[in-house]
């Protein structure tokens, strides 16, 4: 088991550095100049070379990846070409306000499409099996921007239940900020692990154990929860366990609608102005966090399935 | 149901009257919080470093310079300096500090501070402003109140280079503790000092209370959001959460100026900009002056000024109104496609040609884009759009064998030509790497009248210089002379003594609130027809 462990650390350690080169080795292929981009066209060329060597950007491949790898051997990541702040700081600023959107965005998934999916299982090929579905269709194909355009004007600017965009003070008033952007993200992964969950507990519950389960006379509703679910519940885990990965990496089009200060925002003004340094730290930060959820999620698959363990 | 009747409430009739009134109060009303946002993010508020739009408007607020831009105008004024002289042969310039000066932490300025902000442009590797000063021999500060600058050759926009936010005082021994938190620690000696900044989310700047001109600042607090965007921040201006809203999308200015209640409200102005299109003139078929003026003709102006909701004025080329030596009785190029075609066919295309035209997502130049191709196909000449993101843009167009046709956009650090015209299109400018005049046009009779120009003490002359030199723009077109965008903001009616600045666009440094109940600190987001 710690064998099994350790091996998969050191395949994630791999997979972060080669993600982490890949991304160096595309950014350094492409013909921009993001100091060129920064200072803008009226500076003077002797002004762009002095501030290019400053960020290390005077340099080929090799070069510049020397010096990221110098700066990481100090725990750094180098400077942001475009705000001349350290890298570390800008994602550390940046990192609590998207997990806080990701762990609401997946809570809420949970809490309403393990619900959905159990009662769409339950009640098989029935109405409220059918409701299901169609929610499920209708949040998996609506685009993010449009749940998102749609929830900012009617709850927030119409009705004025919540505010339009922003991060919030405190505890409540954060919470207040989160409902919307959460809503957004959660719409989408709602209808999925609904109809995930679904799928799995249709399997399960024509499996032989749980026939068994009902001819020891055991109530329907405890046939689905302790035997049933229990079985469904590991591609789930999966999902979730991804979900939180790619999630942690930045929501892109929800923080930039609801103005929430978070990762998707910064990286996607970084990989419009070439900021390298950052690209690279956003895409480290990234790569490690959907490692990690994976093996959370492994972990947790281990621990609801003995089979796993040998 | 509810959620059928807020949908409707969306396509009913728009509101006919600003739901937030003015008070009517005719004198100032001290106090209150201005409250505005930004598309983008404040970078930093060091002003030796910081060069863009955003960063910008902080760092005017805090940071006063010697000279600055009289209000609503290009014309300099004295601010930290009383009064200077310039010496008759151009060169030496000698500016008197106001007395008893202080810092916002009440700390002494002496003209000292001004030679070290001076030298730290120069020196630090990550300031770009070490060239506006490369014609700088000598900075002296003979008293605490008097500053000597010595050029090395005359130059009648040096004045302008000294309103530029970078030569603002600064106090060496705060930067040298700052270090690297200067970027948020700053220092000056401005009309408003930093008091919170949630970097990303909010930027909130109090008013200085031992500023020297405390009487023309009326608000108690300026508050920034940034990262809003354009759809939100409407929205949020329409709740009363935002008093200010600028660039606004295309159907939520229509909304505003189809009421004529709004009117009054809606404040445009001409900034420092120029759009068009940059040929380089090295590369075939451009290197033909002819299919150049040709382009220029077939450009409908009116039709994209039009796209861009009749904010813009059509230019007739580099220079944009209110900026010295501009020609303004220069008509430009009337939209004529016959001309146009005769054109192309004598420079031997008959049947027109294809063409890539590079631009960068911006949505202002994607309507210059299309109605360009749309015009051009009209006299045969077919283009092809390719868009690129910022940084690959620029370095590509910086290059003489980059794309030959591509979006040309310029913003001036300052309101005088050499702003614009040297940077542009002198052949010093040239560099087989981004090059600055990136149209990598060549011409000794410009270069001369440019240089003469500069130099030149008397404003009549130089003017007529100037004129000259536009007209020779004019006719070899090295770029098809497009418009100069206005800037549009649209103030909540309660927003009184503020106007676009033609240099500075958002400073609200005397502006102030006419509200009946005049609110201190933070001010609550006010309700929809709340206020009386």
């Amino acid at each position: 088991m710690i064998g099994a462990i350790a091996r998969r650390i050191g395949w994630s350690i791999v997979v972060v550095w080669f993600v982490v080169t890949a991304t160096f080795a595309m950014i350094t292929a492409i013909p921009a100049d993001p100091v060129r981009a920064m200072l803008g066209p009226h500076a003077s060329p002797d002004t762009v070379a002095t501030v290019r060597a400053y960020y290390c950007l005077d340099r080929g491949f090799v070069g510049q990846y020397g010096c990221f790898v110098a700066h990481l051997a100090h725990g750094e990541l180098g400077k942001s070409a475009r705000s001349d702040r350290a890298v570390t700081a800008i994602i550390a600023d940046r990192i609590w306000p998207t997990a806080q959107l990701a762990l609401a965005a997946v809570l809420l998934q949970l809490a309403i499409g393990v619900p959905l999916g159990a009662l769409a299982a339950a009640r098989r090929g029935r109405w409220p099996d059918r409701a299901a579905g169609l929610v499920g269709l209708i949040g998996q194909s609506a685009p993010t921007f449009v749940i998102a355009t749609v929830l900012l004007y009617v709850a927030a600017f119409e009705l004025g239940w919540f505010p339009i965009g922003g991060y919030g003070d405190g505890v409540l008033d954060r919470l207040h900020h989160l409902v919307l952007p959460a809503a957004t993200l959660a719409t989408v992964g709602v209808a999925y692990y609904a109809r995930v969950l679904r799928g799995e507990l249709c399997d399960a519950l024509d499996q032989d154990y749980v026939r068994t389960a009902r001819a020891k006379g055991l109530s329907e509703r405890r046939v689905l929860v302790r035997h049933a679910l229990r079985n469904a519940l590991g591609p789930l885990v999966t999902l979730v366990g991804l979900d939180l990965g790619v999630l942690l990496g930045g929501a892109v089009v929800t923080e930039y609608i609801f103005a929430w200060p978070g990762l998707g925002r910064e990286i996607v003004e970084a990989i419009v102005g070439k900021d390298t340094q950052l690209i690279v730290g956003v895409v480290l930060v990234s790569a490690i966090a959907i490692v990690l959820a994976n093996l959370l999620a492994d972990v947790v698959c281990v621990w609801l399935d003995p089979r796993l363990r040998e | 149901m509810r959620l059928a009747l807020a949908l409707c409430a969306a396509c009913g009739v728009p509101d006919v009257a600003p739901p937030l009134p003015a008070a009517g109060h005719a004198a100032p009303v001290e106090g209150g919080t201005l409250r505005f946002s930004t598309k983008d993010q404040v970078r930093t508020l060091d002003p030796s470093v910081e060069y863009d739009e955003v960063s910008a408007y902080p760092v005017h607020a805090i940071f006063d310079t010697l000279v600055d831009y009289a209000p609503g105008s290009t014309r300099i004024a004295p601010r930290l300096a009383e009064r200077w002289t310039i010496s008759p042969d151009g060169t030496t310039y000698t500016f008197e500090l106001r007395p008893g000066l202080v810092y916002s932490d009440g700390s002494a300025l002496v003209a000292g501070d001004v030679a070290y902000s001076l030298s730290r442009a120069r020196t630090l590797p990550s300031s770009p402003f070490g060239p506006f000063l490369a014609n700088v021999a000598e900075i002296t500060a003979p008293s605490a109140r008097e500053l000597v600058i010595r050029l090395a050759r005359p130059d009648a926009s040096f004045l302008d280079v000294m309103a530029m936010s970078f030569t603002a005082p600064q106090r060496a021994d705060h930067v040298a503790a700052a270090g690297d938190q200067i970027r948020r620690e700053p220092l000056g000696a401005g009309p408003f000092v930093l008091a919170r900044w949630d970097e990303g989310r909010v930027l909130v700047l109090a008013k200085n209370p031992r500023y020297w001109d405390a009487a023309r600042v009326h608000l108690d607090a300026l508050e920034l959001h940034e990262n809003v965007p354009r759809d939100i921040q409407f929205l949020m201006f329409q709740r009363g959460e935002l008093d200010t809203a600028e660039r606004l999308s295309a159907p939520d200015y229509l909304r505003v100026i189809a009421q004529p209640a709004w009117r009054p409200y809606v404040l445009t102005r001409a900034t420092m900009n120029v759009y068009g299109v940059r040929m380089n003139v090295r590369q075939k078929p451009f290197d033909d002056r002819r299919v150049r003026q040709a382009l220029n003709y077939a450009l409908d102006k009116a039709h994209v000024i039009k796209l861009l909701q009749g904010a813009a004025v059509p230019s007739h080329g580099i220079l944009p109104p209110g900026v010295f030596g501009r020609d303004d009785a220069l008509p430009p190029y009337p939209h004529d496609p016959a001309r146009a075609r005769a054109l192309l066919a004598e420079a031997g295309y008959p049947h027109g040609f294809d063409v890539e035209l590079v631009t960068t997502s911006d949505d202002e130049a994607d309507r210059l884009g299309q109605s360009l191709q749309y015009d051009l196909a009209q006299v045969g000449v077919r283009v092809r759009i390719t868009e690129m993101a910022f940084a690959s843009y620029v370095t590509a167009i910086g290059s003489p064998t980059g794309p030959a046709f591509a979006l040309g956009t310029w913003q001036g650090d300052y309101p005088d030509p050499t702003s614009f015209l040297d940077a542009q299109f002198h052949s010093r400018m040239i560099t087989e790497q981004n090059s600055n005049n990136d149209c990598f046009y060549a011409n000794p009779e410009l270069d001369a009248l440019l240089d003469a120009a500069r130099g030149e003490g008397d404003p009549d002359k130089r003017a007529a210089m100037y004129h000259r030199a536009e007209r020779i723009l004019y006719d070899d077109a090295p770029w098809i002379w497009s418009y100069h965008q206005l800037m549009t903001e649209v103030v909540q009616p309660y927003v009184r003594g503020y106007a676009p600045h033609p240099i500075w666009t958002r400073d609200y440094s005397s502006a102030w609130l006419d509200r009946s109940a005049p609110r201190s600190g933070g001010d609550s987001p006010v309700d929809r027809g709340g206020a009386p």
